[in-house]
């Protein structure tokens, strides 16, 4: 063994192989733990039941229906995403293995594995919550093609848009309120074009090049790209 | 090859001085030891070191062959132990070797981490979760995590916290060892542990 | 202080001349187009405080110096001031004319969505210990923020169609009464000057603030020992 190992092997190193290490650990630990699944999925699930449960699928009425469904779904989405999507860098600082991380990664490699993991725990949440959504609320898609585009790009803008925000409040104090308060601002021009392109996927209105869709895949490479831009500088050495 | 230099460090925390004008040069074989009263800044000079915290003023330069190393990359070229580190604790041992290995980039091979761990004397305990582990058993794998890249600059914080007299041969071997691949740095207040430095900064004084 | 007196006679003047020189612009209800001397000078200020911010966060990002960060904290306080008082004197023209303080009119959904971004800034800033932390992490939302105004752009006029007078009162337009666009421009000039008299004090003071604590002495230092 010689030293220096690091600069003579890493050639095979890529960032993208580094981040899938990263996304492939917080994965097994989030198996082991359910530590975000839980909080995620319970509060979803307990938002759905609680609207369901009050509203019902025939109060509102079928003009109403394609507009106000479109936004319950997404409230229960984004809300429930806003609860738990913070856990990954909150619990590396609370667990102590921040500073270890830091000396071994790389900030890229460190965003775009914790991006994964958020977009795994998204892509999760979708697949339980939309299908159960319709069959409680009685939802009914004209254009399921545009109604799944939309539920897709706009995870993925929920993924992009909030991962660097819980890099910062990982280092902050009164974590989970400070996530839902950086985030939401940042989310809302995402949040108000899938509500209108999922009415808009219920009511049947087929616009030519579907531009709710273009605008939150437009939404989430600008945020994922400036995120990688800006990870680094959060990710550096502190005063303390 | 590497090379380490310190130059007027000094940290402040809020109005209260931690240490001024800390200046050394560390070339590979040596041995730098850093003692002081609790609360003297040993860890922070060590965490300065590694690049984890700023200085308030001075500077840490590391060198290649002369060249100077950036600041972001310097991390990697570290190793370090620390009472403050923990690892996963929902992973086991052997698991969280091994995503060291692959974050660090270097080629993962079971072997070699197997061969760490053997070193450290874990060997029997490699697939037990670490939430499962005494202090001083995760001390050892804090070690073994620490070399995995065979570092060209080791920072001990404390390397005997925890371990019994076993661990405590095995700290003394893992210096002995470093001495042939590159500098060391260890800041503690053990007597025997401090005796490994050829040279002691004294931070009270 | 010869800026300071200059500016209270010209503030006083625009007022006077904003209730007694300009005509009630046609079209609107009663008196209710004199709002125009006052808030859109408002929101223009809210706005440029807003792009001041942004400007000083990148400055700072790239250079590290603690008085662009200064720069950008006392924009950003008062962007919020002015954003308040926008939001407060639109409400009372939307009472006036459209019949109701809110109905969620475009421009009002986006000074909404501009006072929360404000509002996350400073419980960012608050809620950081690490003094070097808190300014990067300010730094790095605010151009975060900045970057997704350009999709509220595309997003919010698509819900409901605007009531706001933008044609008729717009300055860039030839529509506008020559006595009317003399007197905004005026207020204009006034409340930028007003903007840059408050920031500069406001500098002054967290220069102040900041001497007192060691990290000042610590970034000249710095920049002596040329770490950065």
């Amino acid at each position: 063994m010689k030293s220096g190992r690091w600069i003579t092997e890493t050639g095979s190193s890529t960032y993208l192989s580094e981040a899938v290490a990263i996304w492939l650990r917080d994965l097994r630990g989030e198996f082991r733990t359910r530590y975000a699944v839980n909080s995620i999925l319970m509060f979803a699930v307990t938002t759905l039941i609680a609207v369901s449960f009050s509203i019902g699928s025939f109060r509102i009425g079928d003009d109403e229906q394609p507009f106000l469904y479109a936004v319950l779904l997404w409230i229960i989405l984004v809300f429930s995403a806003l609860s738990g999507l913070s856990r990954s860098f909150v619990k590396e600082e609370e667990a102590g293995t921040m500073d270890v991380l830091k000396l071994s990664a790389r900030p890229q490699a460190v965003f775009l594995g914790k991006l994964f993991f958020n977009l795994t725990l998204l892509g999760a949440l979708e697949l339980i919550i939309v299908p159960s959504f319709i069959l409680l609320m009685n939802y009914e898609i004209k254009l399921p093609g545009l109604f799944t585009a939309m539920v897709v790009s706009g995870g993925i803008g929920l993924g992009g848009g909030t991962t660097i925000v819980a890099a910062m409040i990982a280092q902050a104090s009164a974590r989970g309120a400070l996530f839902s308060v950086l985030s939401f601002p940042l989310l809302l021009p995402l949040m108000i074009t899938a509500i209108k392109g999922c009415e808009k996927s219920a009511v049947g209105t087929n616009n030519p090049g579907w531009p709710e869709v273009r605008i939150a895949v437009a939404y989430s490479i600008v945020m994922i790209v400036m995120s990688l831009f800006l990870f680094p500088l959060i990710w550096e050495e502190s005063m303390q | 090859m590497y090379s380490l230099k310190v130059s007027y460090l000094c940290k402040h925390y809020s109005q209260t001085l931690l240490f001024k004008d800390i200046s050394f040069e560390l070339h590979p074989g040596e041995v730098l030891a850093i003692t002081g009263w609790n609360g003297s800044g040993k860890s922070t000079l060590l965490r300065i070191i590694a690049g984890l915290v700023r200085p308030t003023t001075g500077k840490v330069e590391m060198f290649f062959k002369g060249e100077s190393i950036p600041k972001e990359s310097r991390r990697r070229f570290v190793g370090m132990v620390a009472p403050a580190f923990s690892l996963y604790e929902e992973l086991t041992a052997l698991e969280n070797l091994e995503f060291f290995c692959k974050v660090r980039g270097i080629a993962y091979d079971r072997k070699s981490c197997l061969a760490m761990m053997e070193r450290t004397g874990l060997s029997e305990n490699a697939h037990k979760l670490c939430r499962n582990y005494s202090s001083g058993m995760k001390q050892r794998l804090k070690l073994a995590q620490a070399l995995l890249h065979s570092p060209p600059l080791l920072l001990l914080d404390e390397p005997g916290c925890n371990l019994d007299s076993k661990g405590m041969k095995i700290v003394e071997n893992i210096i002995a060892a470093q001495r042939q691949l590159g500098m060391t740095v260890i800041a503690s207040n053990e007597k025997r542990e401090v005796d490994y430095g050829d040279r002691v900064i004294n931070l009270s004084e | 202080m010869i800026a300071k007196v200059l500016l209270t006679i010209w503030m006083t003047a625009i007022i006077v001349a904003a209730f007694l020189y300009a005509d009630a612009a046609v079209g609107f209800p009663g008196e209710t187009s004199r709002i125009l001397f006052f808030h859109v000078p408002q929101a223009w200020v809210a706005t440029l405080s807003f792009l001041l911010s942004m400007i000083a966060s990148c400055i700072y990002l790239a250079r590290r110096r603690v008085t662009a960060d200064n720069l950008a904290l006392s924009a950003a306080e008062l962007g919020l001031l002015f954003c308040l008082l926008a939001t407060a004197s639109g409400s009372i023209f939307a009472k006036a004319a459209w019949g109701s303080f809110w109905n969620w009119d475009p421009r009002q959904t986006s000074i909404v969505i501009l006072l929360m971004i404000y509002g996350a800034y400073f419980a960012l800033r608050s809620a950081v210990g690490d003094p070097e932390k808190r300014r990067v992490f300010a730094a790095v939302y605010s151009i975060l923020a900045f970057v997704t105004v350009p999709f509220l752009v595309f997003v919010v006029p698509r819900i409901t169609a605007s009531l706001h007078p933008e044609d008729t009162m717009n300055p860039a337009k030839p529509g506008m009464d020559p006595k009317t666009l003399k007197v905004f421009l005026g207020s204009l000039l006034a409340y930028t000057g007003l903007f840059i008299w408050i920031l500069r004090l406001r500098l002054r003071l967290l220069n102040l603030e900041g001497m007192q604590e060691p990290e000042f002495l610590v970034t000249e230092k710095m920049d002596l020992e040329g770490e950065e």
